[in-house]
């Protein structure tokens, strides 16, 4: 296989709890640490998507924020294009960010309001070819309102005047127009109703095909990652719990926290999750997390069942990303 | 025999219901329901599903005279029918005045705090006590300087005869209980901030459902949690609605969560019904319905869905811009299915809800009787 394009390994990236003066006065004064992304790798190939899913607060925004460095990390190691651009300074990173480009969840945090359509394709084109005439920079601001099919009458207006749909598509002509090799998608849809999502997702499939792009695809939303990604990464509480083929990890999921997460599509369910899980089965989301072992353990089905076994909680003997077969990894000490 | 010849009226009738918010900016209103006629029955489930701006919100929220928004008019007639009929839109309209020149609406007058006084007249025991409601954001809706507790305990001695603080905080533990919130006796005591999203969300419900409503509206109730609690809430409400037979009206834009949990669905779109019927007939994909209800089960992300060139079936265009709504059919710019037989009534009259099968209609001219 070829090498990868981009390749996270180890990433870390903790965030502190301050305390109160109280807690200080009282109690010992150091902050808690709340390990967000606690040891993350995987890699991504050309015209690859990688989805990332898991519930809100286990780290995927975290992850793809450190990628474009728009976050600092506390621990780990970046390569893009087999180069280590961890300890890159922002001059140093300043031109790889037209090759790394992300799509925020927010719609309307992501465009300038005061600045109409035109000109903010514009700003982004000048990027790329800062001494480009005005003519060529018009022609590809037609082209790229051509690739996101919008029409040319939008120009002139401001973010304001766009419906959600319409904000959305600027925002990826916006990310397009520096031709972008890698693309951190952060819930792109989130925001969207269900028949704009669907043109929205055709859009993003069709510009991969066209431009060899890869895509990180970071959502909440099951049933979209499946159709999105080629391979899925399952985050639980700033780790990788399964990694694999995306049908894979929708039909035959081998980590119990996938299971429970795929069974709980509202559709799909007729039957009852896995019962007789610990009090924390209502995915009770604490920042207490277990001190050592496996960090699903209190939700886990599969632990309950078996009778609490002590492999799970062992501090010293924490699972670890194990490939199962060709290309599917899971961390879990029984896995289905 | 005398009993099953006296047809009960249903519980909620909703006739003709229009609300309009006046824009100052554009001069014009923005008709978010736009005549809607609904029926809830008793016992039932009635799911409203819809987009963003399909009104769907704004229906029931008109209904139970939560809109208080400005210049806004809301026209219709809501029938509450418990043991007597009751008019909850009773003399609003005599509040508002409206001038028209050329048939354009000039100017309106709306005295509010008269809307507001002769709403809150209407709605004299019926709000909370009778219909309850539970919204999208839990953290919104409790109070946050208040313990979770009490306030069930306060909706209780409110809405029910119990008056004794005892047996209202008994009572508030059995509901906190009821939603399977663990340890009760230590929950209550907590305040909403100490509570997970989860948590908060069925803290909320104990609380609607502590006033021992007829009917429960539920607005999005699951919409920004996580899947895996999503689905444990959807479990909640389903299995409350068993155990307590009670009328809910649900109103989300989740297909998934309607079809879960409604025994009948309406599906709106820009302010109208578009199509109703029972859950199974309207969601069964396989057989005929509205063409906006079928291009959007096509187009929700599933891989059934998926065409031969790997794309979602979407629907075209944008929502409906409630402010501008087009002559005859509201869906027919994003309409599939028109075809020249019918193209040019789609286009200059609005079709009604025509009657497929019994209890089952249809806004489109493909089914039109002649």
């Amino acid at each position: 296989m070829s090498q990868p394009l981009l390749e996270v390994i180890e990433l870390r990236k903790h965030f502190y709890q301050r305390r109160g003066l109280l807690d200080a006065l009282t109690r010992e004064a150091d902050a808690r640490i709340i390990p967000a992304v606690d040891g993350v790798s995987f890699s991504l190939h050309e015209n690859e998507t990688l989805g990332l899913v898991g519930e809100s607060g286990c780290g995927k925004t975290t992850t793809g924020k450190a990628i474009l460095k728009l976050m600092s990390m506390n621990g780990g190691k970046i390569l893009y294009q087999s180069t280590d651009i961890t300890a890159y300074t922002p001059a140093q990173f300043r031109p790889l960010r037209r090759d790394i480009q992300m799509i925020f969840q927010d719609l309307d945090a992501a465009l300038n309001p005061k600045i109409c359509i035109a000109d903010t394709l514009r700003e982004a084109i000048r990027v790329r070819e800062p001494d480009a005439n005005a003519a060529a920079v018009q022609s590809q601001i037609y082209e790229l309102l051509d690739l996101v099919n919008l029409k040319k009458n939008k120009l002139s207006n401001f973010p304001s005047e766009l419906s959600g749909g319409e904000k959305r598509r600027i925002g990826i002509a916006r990310v397009l127009a520096v031709r972008p090799k890698l693309i951190v998608a952060d819930e792109p849809t989130s925001a969207l109703d269900v028949s704009i999502q669907a043109q929205v997702i055709n859009l993003l499939r069709d510009l991969q095909a066209q431009f060899g792009l890869s895509f990180l695809f970071i959502s909440h939303d099951l049933q979209l990652v499946e159709l999105m990604s080629h391979r899925v990464a399952v985050m639980y509480l700033g780790q990788i719990v399964e990694m694999g083929p995306a049908k894979e990890i929708a039909n035959t999921p081998r980590h119990p926290y996938t299971s429970v997460l795929w069974s709980s599509i509202v559709e799909k369910r007729s039957m009852e999750v896995p019962s007789g899980a610990g009090p924390n089965a209502w995915g009770v989301f604490d920042f207490e997390r277990p001190s050592g072992g496996c960090r699903f353990a209190p939700r886990c089905p599969i632990y309950a069942q078996r009778g609490r076994p002590i492999e799970c909680t062992d501090p010293d003997f924490p699972p670890m990303l194990k490939p199962t077969n060709q290309g599917h990894m899971v961390a879990c000490h029984f896995p289905l | 025999m005398t009993e099953s010849l006296h047809i009960r009226p249903p519980l909620l009738r909703v006739e003709n219901l229009r609300t309009y918010f006046y824009s100052q900016v554009k001069r014009a209103f923005a008709r978010s329901v736009d005549g809607v006629d609904l029926d809830v029955e008793r016992g039932e489930t009635l799911g409203i599903v819809g987009e963003s701006g399909s009104g769907k919100s704004v229906t029931m929220l008109s209904a139970v005279g939560l809109v208080t928004a400005g210049p806004g008019v809301i026209t219709g007639k809501v029938t509450f029918h418990d043991e007597a009929p009751l008019d909850l839109l009773q003399g609003l309209d005599s509040n508002v005045e409206i001038k028209h020149r050329n048939g354009r609406i000039m100017h309106i007058a709306k005295d509010n705090q008269a809307w507001q006084k002769q709403a809150d007249r209407n709605l004299r025991g019926v709000r909370g006590g009778k219909i309850s409601m539970i919204f999208q954001n839990p953290r919104a809706a409790l109070n946050p300087f208040e313990t979770v507790g009490k306030q069930i305990a306060e909706s209780v001695r409110l809405h029910t005869g119990m008056k004794s603080a005892v047996q209202a905080k008994e009572r508030a533990l059995y509901w906190l209980e009821q939603v399977h919130i663990d340890s009760p006796r230590l929950r209550y005591d907590n305040h909403p901030y100490g509570l997970s999203g989860g948590m908060s969300q069925r803290a909320m419900i104990a609380m609607a459902l502590a006033a021992e409503p007829r009917m429960l509206i539920a607005d999005e109730p699951t919409t920004g949690l996580d899947a895996t609690i999503q689905a444990r809430i959807v479990d909640l409400l389903d299995d409350l609605k068993s155990r307590l037979g009670m009328t809910m009206v649900l109103i989300s834009h989740d297909i998934g969560v309607i079809s879960r949990l409604s025994n009948r669905i309406a599906v709106m779109y820009g302010g109208r019904v578009m199509e109703t019927g029972p859950s199974a007939e309207v969601l069964d994909e396989s057989a005929d319905g509205h063409p906006y209800t079928r291009a959007l089960l096509a187009s929700t992300p599933r891989r059934e869905n998926i065409t031969a060139s790997g794309h979602l079936p979407a629907i075209e265009g944008d929502v409906l811009d409630t402010i501008n709504v087009p002559c005859g059919c509201r869906f027919r710019e994003r309409c599939q299915r028109i075809n020249d037989t019918v193209r040019t009534r789609c286009e200059t009259i609005e079709p009604e809800l025509f009657e497929i099968t019994p209890g089952r209609r249809i806004r489109c001219w493909l089914y039109s009787p002649q």
